[in-house]
């Protein structure tokens, strides 16, 4: 070998710099650049590119995720349950202003459950409220009771700016926020009974007036008649044939 | 590619922000997003007095965004083709913009 021969190359370039591992950035030797660069990583590029080919669809999800049919299983059942289901947007609001809108609707028997769009969605297309659909976008909490108290709901809402309410489904009827807020305004449901009897019970009892009429007509007649022969009597007593051929006619 | 919810606006040239859609219709999708990310604290914070009404119809209008601008300017977006992000960089853009003004018009006046 050349070195135990006590040959020692001309140039020995490693040793111009102080250290190999330095604190400030140093310029590799040129031929380890050289070689880095011949050996630089190339990753492999398919012929098409994958944008110019159709998309291809993943497996389908697996829908056993066992939380998610709890959530689902959930859902079907405030649907089935409640009377009122209230569908708002919600907007970030701070915690503070949750907790206390969480109050005042509990105290009007109004729970608010918070619901992710991807459980909801497949729940209402298979059920009735197909309608309800389009509303799931964004981020939305569901208020739901068992009563129908919309007008305290709208109360409470209108002191929260950032839930809007988008529409509801009282009844199984589905209804809009105009719908919600003329709901609101309807009588109670005793009143509103009590109205329709109070017009039906109307007419009847007019009936018996009305049969009346004719003949309490007829003796007012007779007796005004009655009188003006009286009157007559004392009088001209040649009026009276002619009052009785006119009453005769009658 | 932006994710709507790291847009920053500064409202503070704002006066108020009116946003109408019809719920039931199918195009409202991104402009219910984009009145979810002004609701946000951060967008919030930047200007108190800003008043974001809500207006929720049902009579198949298209939705709609309409800002007032301190200055009496006024921006109005047709959300039925736009996306969030869309929306929210051309608003952000103009706040930047009058704020940018409103600064170099106090930097020469005193």
């Amino acid at each position: 070998c050349l070195l135990s021969a006590g040959w020692l190359p001309a140039l020995h370039l490693v040793r111009h710099s102080s250290k190999a591992v330095t604190r400030h950035w140093k310029a590799m030797h040129f031929q380890r650049q050289k070689l880095m660069a011949v050996t630089e990583y190339l990753p492999p590029r398919p012929a098409v590119p994958p944008r110019c080919l159709p998309p291809r669809t993943d497996a389908p999800k697996e829908e056993d995720n066992g939380y998610a049919r709890l959530l689902r299983r959930q859902v079907e059942e405030v649907f089935r349950d409640n009377r009122m289901i209230a569908v708002c947007q919600y907007n970030s609001m701070p915690d503070e202003d949750l907790m206390l809108m969480r109050h005042y609707l509990r105290k009007h028997n109004i729970e608010v459950k918070f619901v992710l769009n991807e459980i909801i969605r497949p729940v209402l297309s298979q059920s009735k409220y197909k309608n309800l659909l389009p509303l799931f976008v964004a981020r939305n909490i569901l208020l739901v009771s068992q009563e129908t108290k919309a007008k305290e709901m709208l109360r409470v809402l209108k002191g929260v700016p950032q839930v809007n309410l988008l529409g509801a489904c009282i009844d199984n009827t589905i209804l809009s926020r105009q719908g919600v807020e003329n709901f609101a305004k309807l009588p109670s449901l005793e009143a509103s009974q009590g109205q329709t009897v109070g017009a039906l019970a109307l007419l009847p009892s007019q009936t018996s007036s009305l049969l009346q009429c004719g003949p309490a007509y007829l003796t007012a007649l007779l007796d005004e008649h009655i009188r003006q022969l009286r009157a007559g009597d004392t009088g001209t007593p040649t009026a009276e044939p002619a009052p009785a051929q006119s009453s005769g006619a009658q | 590619k932006k994710m709507a919810s790291k847009i920053r606006v500064g409202l503070r040239p704002v006066k108020s922000i009116m946003v109408r859609f019809c719920p039931f219709e199918s195009n409202v999708e991104s402009t219910r997003k984009f009145l979810q990310c002004i609701n946000r604290k951060k967008i919030q914070a930047t200007n108190r007095n800003c008043e974001v009404t809500a207006d929720v119809r049902h009579d198949g209008s298209e939705p709609l965004v309409h800002v007032m601008f301190a200055d009496g300017e006024r921006l109005i977006m047709k959300g039925a083709n736009l996306t969030t992000v869309e929306m929210l960089t051309a608003l952000g853009s103009r706040c930047n913009a009058k704020e940018l003004k409103e600064e170099q018009k106090g930097k020469k006046n005193p």
